[in-house]
């Protein structure tokens, strides 16, 4: 009799698996740019500038909030399965396992939208996907649920797989969260390196916000087929937000561990599990597991003030963490001699556009109290700004690194600056970015609310403007993906 | 070693029996107490000779068995007729220590732990579902319970899934964890 | 190899148990099968005699001269039984308005006929409109109830008020003593095309 499954598997089986993970990053790039360029065709459809059908633009909107939100997990699960690799063995078959069913979701989704006429947005909040007005049937929709629901079977597997090694390898999933050293009582020699305590966390985080997810998304789908099963709105919505909010949040909290570990490479120093980070990611799991079902469980209509406190309780467990990466960031950077590169500068506006995309977050959550920026483009404007210009540039990042120049060629410290067209494509993209983003924020300002397929002339300055600035971040990125994918040709000749 | 376990699962097939009334009176007990007492004793049963052959490997099998018996006893007529005909309810006193317990056992720890995990987030979002259906129902879905009580079951099914997220997720908080599933593994060689 | 073969033939073992369990995937509760049952099996109907509200003795099942539409009620039954009184009113309206009158006959069947007496019944009866001619209300014999509801898939279970939960339905029986169809009892338009369909 054999002893474990796993240790029949030959050695073989296990490794970073660097081709299915370029691969991943290859088919991230040209999502993002594609649902870029339908991003670019909502913003120029409400300011007027070309003709959209409503219909057309809310199937569009639903492709670009789902293609958006999948991708950004895709390569934030690519980043945690690279540089988990890199610290215990994983099994090949499941990231294989993973991204068939991931490409799986996306092909029923895809088809929903466009063949069935889907349009219920991202977030299927209930009842949206029953009530198309007769735009779509409940096959459409169901076909929509059941591609997140593949997905979601894909994550689930990926995250179990990267927890399990680590607890055997860390001691736990408190070992490898570091907690010894957040309680006072290991020494921070001892303790598990950074992207060891994120991918643990996030790999926790994320499994606990797709259960939560399954289950509303079965309900949802009984309540498509039979629908005198009435969801319980309230409930509903608090899981699909508590599901989407979590998924989001970890797609940012993966990505995130390239910082981790790309940027010693640059730093020339290794970036340290102190007792602070690992407190601060001990915080934002805590709250995510500590605030949340709390709320499913309250079956009795909730008062508005326990939605805004959960909303701001869960906007502020991520600042400590936030906090601690971009404080961690300035230091290190001041101290070394940056040897900048595309790679190193997208991983820091990374950092920084997660940082700042946490301010108007935090507004939003003080300010939903008296409910007048909620429903306005001033929510799209803080997602966009950590997703675009967070985990967005984080995943450029790890794909210009994928194909940096080898280091050693300009290895003096200091010496390799940011060349000419690197140097305007990013600046291109810091600028479109943040122009992009900035006019949505000052539309909700302005009361413009979100998701309205056509605009008051009143309002076309500011779309205008964003359509311009979101094509300087297409053009950017159009050359990153490009380069990425000539430069991985190149070398596979 | 067998002698025990045998009488103790003799024992709670027994008490399942001969409290089959009240447990049965309500479908909070019927479902929650009594099938799992049942899946218990099969699960105490001893192991026939040959289960450790190729044909069980990975446990998918005997997991596979398990969770169709499972289902069918998910389905709201196979209660009802658990109930009302008695040529069911003997099958059900047979088929959930054969089929769903004893099944278990034999597959569960041959199981890779990729798929035990799965399993166990599976369990906990269909208890979900579950406990969604039958707070929600807008009919009764069994003729043989009242329909305040199959809101109280949709609310046993939610505890039920904090109850074992809690009990699986707590060990794996320390350092013991990591050594839980190897130690099991050790056992089944 | 021989795991797959093992895991594959379960698989199928496992699907055909719960496509047989399930009527093809088309009944998971109880309701939904006996309904199916109705129009599948067509069960017949005990041959047994109740009492009417008047007294009159009203012989059930076996061939009769029209079709039978059954309903079950307590008369004590202060919720769904007044609600499906109402609806049978509307529903013998609608079948006089089809012109079906004379080959159907609507019957509101106690399960309860140790308080159900004819006095009883026809209180309920007069109380919702039942005429004694196309609509009437009798009893059971006692002894005859367990075979009618279990051919009728009818549960009775008390209630914690002293009342009963009941699985109210419209049951179409055909004038050959068959159940040919059962429907809901809030659904008289669905009532009214099965008594066609088993009339001409
Ligand atoms: C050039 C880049 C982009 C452009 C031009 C763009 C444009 C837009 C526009 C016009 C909307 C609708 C705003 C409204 O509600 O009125 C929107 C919504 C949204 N975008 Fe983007 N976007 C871009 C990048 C991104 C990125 C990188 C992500 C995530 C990784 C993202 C995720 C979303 C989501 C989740 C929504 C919400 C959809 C909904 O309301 O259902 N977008 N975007
Ligand atoms: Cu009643």
């Amino acid at each position: 009799m054999t002893t474990t499954t796993g240790a029949m598997l030959p050695e073989a089986a296990y490794g970073p698996q660097e081709g299915a993970v370029k691969l991943t990053m290859l088919l991230g790039g040209v999502v993002f740019l594609l649902m870029m360029i339908f991003g670019l065709i909502m913003r120029a459809a409400q300011g007027g500038m070309i003709a959209v059908d409503p219909a057309l633009f809310y199937q569009i909107m639903t492709a670009h909030g789902a293609g958006m939100v999948g991708t950004a997990g895709l390569t934030g699960a690519a980043i945690l399965w690279y540089f988990t690799g890199r610290h215990v063995p994983l099994l090949a078959g499941v990231y294989w396992a993973f991204l068939g069913l991931f490409l799986l979701g996306v092909v029923c989704i895809l088809a929903a939208i466009f063949l069935g006429g889907y349009a219920g947005a991202w977030t299927f909040l209930y009842p949206l996907p029953a009530l198309s007005g007769g735009l779509w049937g409940p096959g459409a929709s169901v076909l929509f649920l059941l591609g997140y629901v593949s997905i979601g079977v894909g994550f689930l597997l990926l995250h179990l797989e990267v927890m399990r090694r680590l607890m055997a390898r860390y001691g736990g999933i408190g070992g490898a969260l570091a907690w010894p050293l957040a309680f006072g009582k290991g020494r921070p020699e001892d303790a598990p390196p950074p992207a060891v305590v994120a991918a643990m966390a996030s790999s926790v985080f994320n499994t606990l916000g797709i259960v939560v997810g399954a289950a509303v998304l079965v309900a949802s789908i009984v309540n498509l087929l039979v629908p005198g099963f009435a969801v319980d709105a309230l409930l509903a919505k608090n899981m699909i937000f508590f599901f989407g909010h979590v998924f989001i949040n970890a797609s940012i909290y993966m990505a995130v561990i390239a910082v981790y570990e790309i940027l010693p490479e640059y730093l020339g120093k290794p970036w340290k599990t102190t007792r602070i980070f690992a407190i601060a990611w001990t915080v934002v799991l805590v709250f995510v597991l500590a605030v949340y079902p709390h709320h499913l469980l309250q079956d009795v209509p909730m008062p508005g003030w326990a939605l805004a406190m959960g909303q701001i309780v869960s906007y502020f467990s991520g600042i400590p963490l936030i906090a601690v990466t971009a404080f961690s960031l300035i230091v290190y950077l001041r101290a070394a001699d940056m040897r900048w590169d595309m790679a190193a500068a997208l991983l820091v506006l990374g950092v920084a556009g997660w940082s700042v995309g946490s301010v108007p977050a935090i507004l939003d959550g003080m300010i939903v109290v008296n409910k007048v920026m909620h429903n306005t483009q001033w929510v799209p404007g803080h997602f966009h700004i950590y997703l675009l210009l967070g985990e967005v540039a984080m995943a450029f990042g790890f794909m210009a690194w994928l194909v940096r120049r080898p280091l050693a060629a300009d290895a003096r410290p200091g010496a390799a600056r940011l060349s000419g067209l690197d140097h305007g494509v990013f600046m291109a993209y810091v600028a479109g970015g943040a122009g992009f983003v900035l006019m949505f924020l000052v539309s909700g300002a302005l009361s413009v609310p979100r998701r309205w397929a056509v605009h008051v002339p009143d309002w076309f300055l500011q779309d205008r403007l964003a359509t311009l600035f979101a094509a300087m971040v297409i053009g950017a990125a159009l050359i990153i993906v490009l380069r990425y994918t000539a430069v991985l040709a190149r070398r596979a000749e | 070693m067998t002698l025990p376990r045998l009488s103790l699962a003799a024992a709670l097939i027994a008490a399942a029996w001969v409290f089959r009334a009240p447990l049965e009176a309500d479908p909070v007990t019927h479902i929650l107490v009594q099938l799992p007492l049942l899946a218990l004793a099969g699960a105490l049963l001893p192991g026939a000779r040959g289960t450790g052959g190729a044909w069980n490997r990975g446990g998918w099998a005997m997991i596979l068995t398990a969770i169709f018996a499972m289902a069918f006893w998910m389905l709201p007529r196979s209660i009802d007729a658990a109930v009302s005909d008695p040529a069911v309810a003997a099958s059900k006193f047979l088929s959930l220590p054969l089929l769903v317990g004893l099944p278990l056992r034999l597959g569960w720890p041959r199981a890779h732990p990729l798929l035990r995990g799965f399993l166990k987030a599976q369990a906990l979002a269909m208890l979900g579902v579950l406990a969604f259906l039958y707070t929600h129902a807008p009919v009764r879905l069994c003729n043989a319970y009242l329909a305040e009580d199959q809101v109280r079951l949709g609310t046993g099914f939610l505890a039920t899934a904090l109850a074992l997220a809690v009990l699986w997720v707590a060990p794996l908080l320390g350092a013991q964890g990591a050594a839980a599933p190897a130690r099991r593994h050790r056992s089944v060689s | 190899m021989q795991a797959l073969a093992a895991s594959v033939a379960v698989v199928l073992a496992g699907l055909a148990v719960l496509w047989q369990a399930t009527d093809g995937g088309q009944a998971l509760t109880a309701e939904r099968a006996r309904r199916l049952t109705a129009l599948r099996d067509m069960p017949a109907v005990p041959e047994v005699v109740l009492e009417t509200m008047t007294g009159t003795p009203l012989p059930l099942g076996g061939p009769t001269k029209r079709a039978t539409l059954v309903e079950f009620i307590y008369t004590t039954c202060p919720t769904i039984c007044q609600a499906a009184g109402a609806e049978m009113a509307r529903l013998a309206d609608d079948v006089r308005a089809a012109g079906l009158d004379e080959s159907v006959r609507l019957v509101s069947i106690s399960f309860d006929p140790g308080r159900d007496d004819p006095d009883a019944l026809n209180a309920y009866g007069e109380g919702h409109g039942a005429d004694g001619a196309l609509w009437t209300v009798a009893r059971p014999d006692p002894d005859d109830l367990p075979a009618l509801l279990a051919t009728f898939g009818v549960v009775v279970i008390p209630d914690r008020w002293g009342g009963f939960t009941h699985n109210t339905a419209l049951h179409v029986v055909d004038a050959g003593g068959r159940l040919r169809a059962i429907v809901d009892y809030d659904d008289p338009a669905a009532a009214l095309t099965a008594l066609h369909g088993v009339v001409q």
